[in-house]
């Protein structure tokens, strides 16, 4: 590695950020040709200071991709980096007569259609405020103010009068939304869009909702109920509706996954392998649907293998990077968890060859597992066995009622203790008097205790 | 003299007595004749000590008891023959007729207590008797009570007082317009009927002795090492009811900060609030246990690093202040033996080494340091029944530990027995619940209760049709608001 390119990824480490040195498996210009947008840039961006050995095409690709559009913050940003990891490329210098020009053009655009707004709003015509706003949203959003898009298409909502205007003004707000990270709002955004559509126009938008309810979900950690959202986009309606968020292959990937992470086998079975809508998506990403196949059919090992095969794309993915290592994580040991089911023993060292990885021994991960409660087993260390423990409904029966009748002898007793005390007039009753009555002199029963 | 002796070996007659009523008329005349006969300016000085040998303790019991008191206010008998004499009857009375002398019971229970006849540890033993033989069940507080565990606890006379100890309070004294309608002689009749019946008792606990008995309870148990009952002793004083919302005792307070510490050495996590606590203690306690909760939260935590810096912010100082010091040592060095407790929640076996590396003490925060040290700790805590398990050491392999783990089922004979005994315990509450219940419903302010109930719901029911008709009325008949009535 170059020392520019060591420097960069030092500084990228220092920050935080996830470093990925595998080469991923995709083509860079065949990848991002599927996005429309301006996640485009994000996702280069992203590539860009992530993969060791993406770095410098995929900022150079994010340089010119910010050159193409108006966000002017986003082209010293990726500069700055360039400028760091490949300080000899020649897009790492600032092009200060493009800038410039840029940025006197973005605040002639900005005031010109705040006043041409003010026109419309004095004419008190609806359907130009409308139109006013979003041009000005639309704007605000190419040149990176997404506090001032989302207001300007906010204030679209009053002066809506069609369906489809009502449609645009919600994607515009989710895509936003998005792009700010802030889920919660997607969310509310999407649940704002459901279900008041015309039937044709509702299919049109389903699977942009589905992927944006899902992404949003994902960002929250609810992996469960991001996977059915996934599951549920309809295939029949071509990606491009969507492409400004995620590609098919995209909607794939994470509907898979997470539903890996998040279901059993009986329902993988019929919720993703045997979902002819979604079987259609998967036909993009083979790979994950033999992985789920796989781990329907029990070859656990197998189902990792390809995972791990495919780990450095999903790090560079825009909205999977903080989730794989978690999901990956869940996966892994419902596949422990699964593989243990069928027996009563089964010795570490199978375990080690099925699951075994060089960073961690499969004795301290089962440790690890049993102790969150997540697997029910033990572990032998001399004899290097795993046994699992067979609930007895029995055993757990007797202890139950003896438990229960415990409980009602000690209850009992404490009620009878109440009702004694309170016949007594014995409560405690304080305000003001509690100095004198409740705390007596520290004297009186302060003693040190003594053990015997 | 002779004359004395009869009237002394009158009560009660060689025959017996036909029912409860007439023991009652009888045993009432007796006293008093007792009583008529003791007040002679003659007889204390003359002859009350000969007459001694000629009661039966057991027999007479009332006669025996007047004598006592009268031989002692004239001390006209060595002390040591007088110290025997206590003790006999102490052992001996008859509790049905000590009924009808309580007051005069009660001041040889009070000279006792005060500790000034017998040594402390014989006291204890006496006194302990004494109330368990006047009431069997154990369920009434007495003043008598608080002085003997103050007596027993700072005299370190702890284990005689155990049996009384050991047993659930359930009445207090202090209840006020109780009617009981049957004889004081009646076998049946429940120990809250005649325990504290002497006058002023009523008003002579308040209830930060009640709060300080189950706390110096706690404490005796703890000095026994009996965690679970000093567990559900402090339990006791935490659920202590209160009658508003913002009231917490400091007794409370202190009893909040042991029982951590105690549910700590005795489950190995922090205990639960119980959610019978009284409003303004529960959010008293949170505020003021702070310190102790979040020990309790790093006692919980898988390395001891935190348990060891929370124990060193606050400090030893602290702890001798707040009288728990000796109990947060023992938590400190049972953080390991817990540790190493919950490591048979994944492990059948393990070798020594590994539980070595994988524990640490809180002492020091690192594992210790050799295998041998590991070892005596393991079996100290195989010994002490903490841990079931046996260490093995096969020629030429690792020394490891097994745990052995309880066979949870039980046969079907077992699981019969244990319930039976469970429900033989909950039968042998019925007479208390009935002794309650009686209360309850001779108590003036339950009747009042009860009325204002029934009226309430009388009205209640009144004031629901009025408002149902009111509303069919306002509304449109025909939208169906009525189809269903």
């Amino acid at each position: 590695m170059a020392d520019s390119l060591l420097q960069f990824f030092t500084l990228m480490d220092d920050q935080g950020g996830v470093i990925v040195k595998e080469p991923p498996r995709f083509d860079l210009d065949l990848y991002i040709s599927n996005y429309r947008g301006r996640t485009r840039f994000d996702r280069l961006f992203l590539i860009g200071h992530s993969s060791v050995p993406l770095c410098v095409d995929a900022l150079k690709a994010a340089i010119a991709e910010a050159k193409r559009g108006r966000d002017t913050h986003r082209y010293r940003e990726a500069v700055e980096c360039l400028r760091i990891a490949a300080p000899s490329e020649p897009e790492a210098t600032f092009d200060q007569r493009w800038l410039q020009t840029q940025e006197a053009n973005n605040q002639i655009e900005t005031n010109r259609l705040l006043t041409e707004l003010k026109g419309y709003k004095n004419n008190l015509i609806k359907e130009s405020i409308r139109m006013g706003n979003e041009d000005l949203g639309k704007h605000l959003e190419s040149i990176g103010d997404l506090n001032g898009a989302a207001e300007a298409y906010t204030k679209m909502r009053p002066d809506v009068s069609t369906p489809k205007q009502f449609l645009d003004v919600g994607k515009h707000l989710v895509r936003v939304s998005i792009q700010r990270r802030e889920w919660g709002m997607v969310s509310a955004h999407v649940s704002k869009l459901g279900g008041t559509q015309h039937a044709e126009e509702e299919r049109a938008v389903q699977p942009y909702l589905k992927v944006a309810q899902g992404i949003a979900l994902l960002g929250q950690e609810k992996y469960k109920d991001a996977a059915l959202s996934f599951l549920a986009v309809d295939s029949s309606v071509s990606g491009s509706s969507y492409n400004e968020l995620a590609s098919p292959s995209d909607v794939a990937v994470y509907g898979g996954l997470l539903a890996l992470a998040s279901m059993d086998r009986k329902e993988l079975q019929t919720s993703v392998l045997d979902n002819s809508q979604f079987r259609t998506l998967l036909e993009h990403v083979p790979h994950i649907r033999r992985a789920v196949a796989q781990f329907v059919s029990g070859r656990y090992s197998a189902c990792i293998a390809i995972l791990e095969s495919y780990r450095p794309d999903y790090l560079l993915d825009i909205y999977l990077q903080k989730h794989t290592a978690n999901i990956y994580s869940k996966i892994r040991s419902k596949c422990i968890i699964q593989y243990l089911i069928p027996f009563s023993c089964v010795s570490l060292d199978t375990m080690a060859k099925a699951f075994g990885r060089p960073d961690q021994a499969i004795e301290d991960e089962l440790a690890e597992m049993i102790q969150s409660g997540a697997l029910q087993a033990r572990i032998n260390t001399i004899d290097k066995l795993v046994t699992t423990i067979t609930v007895n409904p029995r055993a757990q029966m007797q202890q139950a009622a003896l438990q229960a009748a415990e409980n009602y002898e000690r209850q009992a007793l404490d009620r009878l203790r109440w009702m004694g005390l309170v016949a007594a007039d014995l409560e405690l009753k304080g305000g003001r008097k509690m100095g004198v009555q409740g705390f007596p002199g520290q004297g009186d029963f302060a003693m040190e205790e003594t053990l015997g | 003299m002779d004359q004395a002796v009869a009237v002394l070996l009158n009560f009660p007659p060689p025959g017996g007595f036909a029912d409860d009523a007439q023991y009652h008329s009888a045993a009432q005349s007796h006293v008093l004749e007792v009583e008529k006969l003791t007040a002679k300016a003659d007889f204390n000085k003359s002859y009350a000590a000969q007459l001694l040998d000629h009661v039966n303790p057991a027999l007479n019991s009332i006669s025996y008891l007047s004598l006592l008191l009268a031989v002692r206010g004239a001390n006209s008998l060595p002390q040591a023959d007088l110290l025997a004499k206590f003790s006999v009857f102490l052992c001996t009375f008859d509790a049905r007729q000590i009924r009808y002398r309580s007051s005069a019971f009660s001041v040889v229970l009070d000279l006792l207590a005060s500790g000034s006849l017998f040594p402390a540890s014989v006291a204890v033993d006496l006194l302990t008797t004494a109330l368990l033989r006047l009431d069997p069940t154990g369920s009434v507080l007495t003043p008598h009570h608080v002085a003997l565990v103050k007596l027993a606890y700072t005299t370190d006379a702890v284990e005689p007082a155990l049996p009384l100890l050991e047993k659930d309070i359930i009445f207090y004294p202090g209840v006020k317009g109780l009617l009981e309608t049957r004889p004081l002689s009646d076998p049946d009749l429940p120990p809250a009927a005649y325990m504290n019946r002497e006058p002023g008792v009523q008003k002579s606990l308040s209830h930060s002795d009640i709060l300080e008995y189950d706390l110096l309870r706690a404490l005796c148990f703890i000095q026994r090492r009996a965690w679970r009952q000093a567990f559900d002793a402090l339990e006791r004083v935490l659920t202590y009811p209160a009658r508003d919302s913002h009231s917490c005792s400091k007794i409370m307070v202190e009893a909040h900060n042991k029982w951590i510490l105690v549910g700590l050495l005795l489950n190995g996590k922090v205990p639960t609030m119980p959610a019978t606590m009284a409003a303004g203690a529960q959010k008293s306690l949170a505020a003021l246990g702070k310190p102790y909760q979040s020990i309790g939260k790093a006692f919980e935590e898988n390395t001891a690093e935190s348990l060891k810096a929370e124990y060193e912010s606050l400090g030893a100082q602290f702890f001798s202040q707040e009288n728990n010091l000796n109990l947060m040592r023992l938590v400190m060095q049972h953080y390991q033996r817990w540790q190493i407790l919950n490591l048979r929640q994944v492990y059948t076996k393990i070798s020594l080494e590994q539980i070595r590396a994988r524990t640490q003490s809180a002492e020091t925060a690192a594992p210790l340091a050799t295998e041998a040290e590991i070892e005596k700790l393991v079996q100290e805590m195989i010994d002490e029944g903490m841990l079931s398990g046996v260490i093995e050491r096969p020629d030429g392999g690792l020394a490891h530990l097994i745990f052995v783990s309880p066979n949870e089922e039980l046969s079907e004979a077992e699981f019969a027995q244990k319930m039976m005994r469970t429900a033989q315990r909950l039968k042998e509450l019925e007479p208390l619940v009935k002794a309650a219940s009686e209360r309850l419903g001779t108590s003036r302010d339950y009747i009042k209760y009860l009325a204002g109930q029934q009226k309430k719901e009388k009205d209640g029911w009144r004031d629901y049709d009025a408002s149902f008709v009111n509303t069919v009325e306002d509304e449109d008949l025909m939208t169906g608001v009525v189809a269903g009535y």
